[in-house]
């Protein structure tokens, strides 16, 4: 028989080029071990390049990599960043920034203002001309903060002109780019398709070394850096695809710091013990079940019932959300219930309603009958048309929603109003509810939801004006004291006057609920405390220590199995500063960490085409040896 | 004749590959939603940010012909996109990163299941009713009956979880230095070993099953009976006369499971955090990556046209009685 | 052994009694031998449990009437412990057992139509219709059809709309029954295909067409009669397929929290981190059950393709 034997050979061949198939990735670097702290999330890093940023974890990384103008400290508050110190003009349109003198860029180069102009006119170029930078999440901080020009004088001094007078400029998470590599990139590349790859040159503590897209990041420590050097040579965030998976390797010492453990796993890990330290942080998100507003009719679109469009209707649906029994069952407790647009992280910006909305299903059906919603002899709700109300509800697939959406449905139901509901995701969802300013035809009624908020509460405050209609507003909800309210806070000089407008919109959204707020799902993380110490909540009170703003919580972690401490760095870090003017904690020597092998393995480009064919290859080698007998088997088949 | 039949192969060959590459824009593309839409939610985002993302990635112009022509054409020139989520990375280069790791965890897994499952199948067929035939088949029922995932996630809570022996996720420990290759393989080994044992007792059941069926189906042939007039040995029997021919029903099942074998391998990769096509298929589907979909598609489909073209090909040379 | 009624396949045969008798006994047969009574017993109860879930364990426990502490281990008043919601996991066990075979059923129906349908016209028509089709039943076979599944999913949810139900099938579950359908025919197109070549050549069939009668009354009355013994061992087989695929859709993640299958509680156990934290009671009934069930589904087929298949008769 020769075939057997061919197959055989086949079959020994592949085996062993698959065996040699494992030892090709592997890199053969020998060195002294680095201290590495390992962190987990399940996002899907974007990309190095920091205009392309989008999730919380491309936020860390961009954090890691480079500085911003202005840091953040241990409540959220200014500190010194790139710059150490700032003043303000009387009339509030001229900021100074004096720049760290010494600072060197973590190629060596010499870090000075003319690196922070540079990428501020970048910002301001491309503005100016209406495009948007990458994923679009970094310019509108300036433009928050009305930047209008830039200049540096002298290599220790920029001057930011602004026409609006806020404390926005110092909270813009913008990342201080190296001119002398940045210029030299075509202006329309380099914020889209300019990769960035490693390694990356920032002034931040940490630098990427290696990338491998959906899997992790190495970064490795910046030898320059000015602030206080963390104990970890290295920091790996790995990409998980599931988050059991993540706290399985968090229990097993594989990781030791895990983002967003769900509530299940969380309250084990906090019984537990041990060297697991669970920390529950206050929410900077909100949850909301959101009704289309919108009040024009749209052809062959928009809602199903006009009875959304009412606040009165709204209004009475929520009575018949248990909020706190969303709570209860979806997060085991570890959320807050909902009720303002202003999250409890802004803490001193959230102000809560007066007459929160008990739970009461008798007084949602007698206030919905007071507005007009009769029952009709079945038991349906009727609309003002003498529709019955069936009402779509969607969200993008997140489970908790998915529970949540379970229980309004039963709720309404009791009610007499049909929901239907189902999982959607977050493309489809996003197309569906365009309203037609964006070319959509809003064909929802109701969906839930979430946005996550800064430090400031501008931006979700600003979701539900009208001219955000077609582009972030997802309400569509159109209130002209709501909008009067919120431009008067963006200009608003005053400190306690904008607090009082800010407490207004807040009440004005509660009562006619465009949306209804469920819940705000804390931060829930836990990382391991006997490979690294020195662990800091941002908030102090009560943040958690990582995936925050900025990164100086990295730079105090300490080593817990070592009896010496990490090199350099003594002089208390700039965060204890208060805003005006600290002089500087500086680091002793820049002396890096010297025994450090280069990072192992190269990022992807070099040699993927060629691996590319060999993976293609090998697939059609193994599928030829099963295919060449199947003619075989079809030939002797078709003779019996 | 053979001549004629090889271009006549190629030229079906390609005729396929061509209606692949249309099937499978046309495909994508009629997924609803748009993947600037999974920007996550920006509450800065401007109507002009969002319009110029479109323009960027050529969403704006009408789908048939504009974007299908320009799909094509790039194909044809060997270039298969860039990808949207992982921001200036091309297809390429993603999916070439994560080629290995799957064709390293299902080759390994196919080759043991083949070896395992054939022996198994073999000897539980040639002692059909013993109490070794009963285990044999026994276990290899339920394992063909329990999807790829189930096996996987009770390996990871026996071993991984309960017992500690290996890890649970990922193909290397991530961040490691090794400080030696041997210490290297070790590692890969170690995180190989889960996935693998899922794949290969997820095969080793379907296959040791019609093994069996093959075996008994063939012991009833009649050069079978002379083979044993004639004297000679049970085994070699086996070996020689039984096993050949019982393989090939086997084989024709190896082919058609490629199909089953990819839906394997996408939980398997989900449940073990595998870095290979499988969790790269879903994560792109979630973010509506059109163009990594399109690649992985492209990538799978065009390689079984192309083993079926050498196979054809192949087949006229080894086996005579074939026409075309 | 063999009754006169299993014939050989060259006799048309077409006696509405017989056909029932001869049902009967191809029943007994399978239960005389042990692993066809297995699956038999297996599938008697979980139709039953199917047919009856309220009146075994009441209504489908939701997110509002669950009374069950969270991911509770099994106690008294919830032999099979608790999810995170605090429902009992032999509820939703249970119920899942009838959506699980509702779409196992409709998508097996489904598979098999199109199968059928397409095979026979294939293999009896011939020439440039069976070139097209063959055509088209080899692309399917050669597209990755999980990959095509999953895309399929939302396409065609999009067709049908979201809401609703068909005859008390929830729309999310037709979507679901009408992938699984377009993506398994091939294989059985090409079985019943070769089988109508075969029997295209028969004696009696040439009678026919000399005798004058229309092809569809060939292929009707006499090419599927004798297909039929292929496409019932046939379906069984493909019942067991559909399950396995459903499960692993739903898995992934295209399932209707509302209506929970087998595996859409899986889903839910993996989402809510089960294995990370030893919760084995809400993973092994829903997974039990599919093994279960998918085991005897095939352990029947098996047996009938035995009995029914000529190939195979006459070996004992």
């Amino acid at each position: 028989m020769r075939l057997p034997l061919r197959g055989r050979i086949a079959i020994v061949t592949a085996s062993a080029g698959l065996v040699l198939a494992l030892l090709l990735p592997a890199a053969s670097a020998t060195a002294a071990d680095p201290l590495i702290l390992r962190t987990g999330s399940t996002q899907t890093v974007s990309g190095l390049n920091p205009w392309q940023v989008v999730y919380v974890v491309d936020f860390e990384i961009m954090t890691l990599n480079y500085d911003t103008l202005v840091g953040f400290g241990p409540n959220v508050d200014p500190v010194p960043g790139f710059a150490e110190s700032w003043t303000k003009s009387a009339d509030g349109h001229t900021w100074t920034f004096k720049i760290r003198p010494g600072m060197k860029w973590s190629d060596g180069q010499p870090a000075t203002s003319e690196d922070a102009r540079w990428t501020i006119q970048y910002v301001l170029d491309a503005v100016k001309k209406g495009q948007t930078l990458g994923a679009g999440y970094l310019e509108p901080y300036l433009t928050a903060a009305g930047v209008t020009a830039v200049s540096a004088p002298d290599p220790q001094t920029l001057v930011v002109t602004t026409n609006l007078n806020n404390p926005l400029l110092l909270q813009s998470y913008v990342p201080i780019l190296p001119a002398h590599i940045w210029s030299k990139i075509d202006p329309k590349v380099a914020a889209t398709t300019y990769p960035n790859n490693a390694p990356v040159v920032g002034t931040g503590p940490y630098q990427v070394v290696e990338y491998k897209p959906g899997q992790f990041v190495r970064l490795q420590r910046n030898p320059y850096y000015w602030g206080q050097q963390g104990a970890e040579d290295q920091i790996v965030i790995t990409t998980f695809k599931n988050d059991d998976t993540m706290v399985q390797a968090l229990k097993t010492g594989e990781l030791d710091y895990a983002r967003d453990v769900p509530a299940t796993q969380f309250d084990q890990l906090k019984s537990a013990g041990g060297p697991i330290t669970a920390v529950e942080g206050v929410s900077n998100t909100f949850y909301e079940l959101a009704f289309n507003c919108y009040n024009k009719p749209i052809p062959g679109g928009g809602a199903s019932t006009l009875a959304v469009q009412d606040p009165a209707f709204r209004d009475a649906l929520g009575y018949a959300i248990d909020k706190q029994d969303i709570v209860n069952k979806v997060f085991q407790g570890h959320a807050q219930v909902g009720s303002t647009q202003v999250t409890p992280f802004q803490a001193g910006w959230h102000v809560e309603p007066t007459d929160v909305r008990p739970f009461d299903i008798e007084m949602a059906k007698s206030k919905l009958d007071a507005a007009g919603y009769p029952l009709n002899a079945s038991g349906q709700r009727l609309d003002k048309q003498q529709k019955p109300i069936v009402l779509r509800l969607s969200w993008p697939g997140d489970p908790s929603e998915a529970k949540a959406a379970q229980l309004i449905v039963a709720w309404f139901g009791q009610l007499g109003i049909k929901v239907n509901a189902t999982a959607s995701d977050e493309a489809k969802l996003g197309q569906q509810i365009l309203p037609p300013e964006a070319g959509g035809k809003a064909q929802f009624d109701m969906f839930i939801w979430d946005w996550v908020g800064d430090p400031d509460p501008t931006s979700l405050l600003k979701v539900l004006t009208t001219k955000e209609i077609g582009a972030s507003s997802d309400s569509l909800w159109s209130n002209a004291d709501y909008d009067a309210l919120y431009n008067k806070q963006l200009a608003e000089t005053d400190d306690a006057a904008r607090h009082q407008e800010v407490g207004q919109m807040q009440q004005l959204f509660y009562d006619q609920a465009p949306y209804h707020i469920l819940y705000y799902p804390s931060q829930l993380d836990a990382y391991r405390t006997d490979h690294f110490g020195g662990w800091r909540n941002q908030p102090t009170a009560n943040g958690t220590p990582l995936f925050q703003f900025g990164s100086f919580n990295y730079t105090y972690l300490t080593n817990a199995q070592a009896a010496v401490a990490s090199p350099s760095a003594s002089a208390p870090s700039a965060s204890s500063a208060p805003s005006a003017e600290a002089s500087q904690a500086v680091v002793s020597t820049p002396a890096p960490v010297a025994s450090q092998a280069p990072a192992p393995g190269d990022t992807t480009s070099s040699n993927s085409s060629p691996l590319l064919l060999l993976g293609g290859l090998a697939l059609v080698v193994i599928a030829v040896v099963g295919i060449l007998v199947i003619r075989r088997g079809r030939a002797s088949a078709e003779e019996e | 004749m053979s001549g004629r039949y090889l271009l006549a192969k190629i030229g079906q060959a390609i005729i396929t590959i061509g209606l692949l590459i249309v099937l499978n824009f046309v495909l994508f593309r009629m997924m609803p939603g748009s993947p600037d839409r999974v920007l996550g939610r920006n509450p800065n985002v401007t109507a002009e940010a969002i319009q110029a993302t479109r323009e960027r990635w050529g969403l704006d112009k009408p789908v048939i012909p504009d974007q299908l022509v320009a799909y094509v054409a790039s194909i044809a020139q060997g270039d298969l996109g860039y990808s949207f989520v992982y921001r200036g990375a091309s297809v390429a280069d993603v999916l070439a990163d994560r080629i290995w790791p799957t064709v390293i965890l299902f080759g390994l897994g196919e080759l043991i299941a083949i070896v395992v499952g054939v022996s198994l199948g073999a000897y539980t067929g040639w002692r059909r009713g013993g109490p070794i035939d009963h285990i044999g088949n026994g276990a290899s029922l339920i394992l063909y009956a329990t999807p790829y995932f189930l096996i996987g996630m009770v390996l990871l809570l026996v071993f991984a979880v309960g017992l500690g022996w290996f890890p649970t996720y990922g193909m290397t420990t991530v961040g490691e230095v090794y400080s030696s290759p041997v210490n290297q393989l070790a590692d890969y080994l170690s995180h190989l070993a889960l996935p693998l044992a899922t794949v290969a007792l997820g095969l080793i059941g379907q296959y040791s099953i019609v093994m069996r069926s093959s075996i008994v189906d063939t012991l009833g042939e009649e050069y079978i009976t002379t083979a044993k007039a004639k004297g000679i040995q049970d085994v070699s029997v086996l070996r020689q006369h039984a096993l050949p021919n019982a393989m090939l029903p086997m084989a024709t099942l190896i082919a058609i499971n490629l199909g089953y074998v990819i839906a394997g391998a996408i939980t398997v990769e989900v449940v073990f955090n595998w870095p290979g096509l499988g969790t790269l298929t879903v994560d792109a589907l979630a973010a509506r990556d059109y163009p990594v979909l399109q690649g992985i598609f492209l990538l799978l489909s065009v390689s079984v046209v192309f083993a079926n073209l050498i196979a054809d090909v192949m087949y006229q040379f080894l086996d005579p009685r074939v026409k075309a | 052994m063999t009754t006169p009624a299993i014939a050989s396949p060259g006799v048309a045969v077409s006696r509405p009694r017989g056909r029932l008798s001869r049902a009967w006994a191809v029943l007994r047969q399978v239960l005389r031998r042990r692993s066809g009574a297995i699956g038999i017993a297996i599938l008697v109860f979980f139709t039953f449990v199917a047919l009856f879930p309220d009146l075994l364990v009441g209504p489908l426990e939701t997110a509002v009437t669950a009374t069950g502490p969270s991911m509770a281990p099994p106690q008294p008043g919830y032999p099979f412990g608790t999810d995170e919601l605090g429902r009992s996991i032999l509820n939703l066990t249970v119920h899942g057992a009838r959506i699980s075979m509702i779409i196992g059923l409709l998508a097996t129906i489904v598979t098999v139509l199109f199968g059928v349908v397409i095979g026979i016209v294939s293999g009896f028509v011939g020439g440039r219709t069976d070139a097209v089709l063959m055509r088209i039943t080899d692309f399917f076979l050669v597209i990755p059809t999980f990959v095509l599944a999953l895309i399929l999913a939302p396409v065609i949810s999009e067709l049908f709309g979201t809401e609703g139900e068909i005859l008390g099938v929830r729309i999310t579950l037709l979507v679901i029954v009408v992938v699984i359908g377009i993506t398994s025919w091939s294989s059985t197109a090409r079985i019943i295909r070769s089988q109508t070549l075969s029997l295209k050549e028969r004696a009696f069939v040439d009678r026919a067409r000399v005798i004058g009668a229309s092809p569809m009354h060939m292929m009707s009355r006499h090419i599927l009669i004798n297909v039929t013994d292929l496409i019932v061992a046939n379906t069984v087989l493909v019942f067991a397929g559909a399950v396995l695929t459903e499960t692993t859709l739903a898995f992934i993640g295209l399932g209707d929290p509302f209506a929970p299958s087998w595996g859409q509680i899986l889903n839910s156990a993996q989402e809510a981190g089960a294995p990370g934290l030893g919760a084995w009671w809400y993973m092994a009934p829903p997974g039990a059950s599919i093994v279960l069930v998918v085991l005897a589904f095939t352990l029947v087929g098996n047996v009938l393709d035995e009995i029914l298949n000529p190939r195979l008769r006459g070996r004992q």
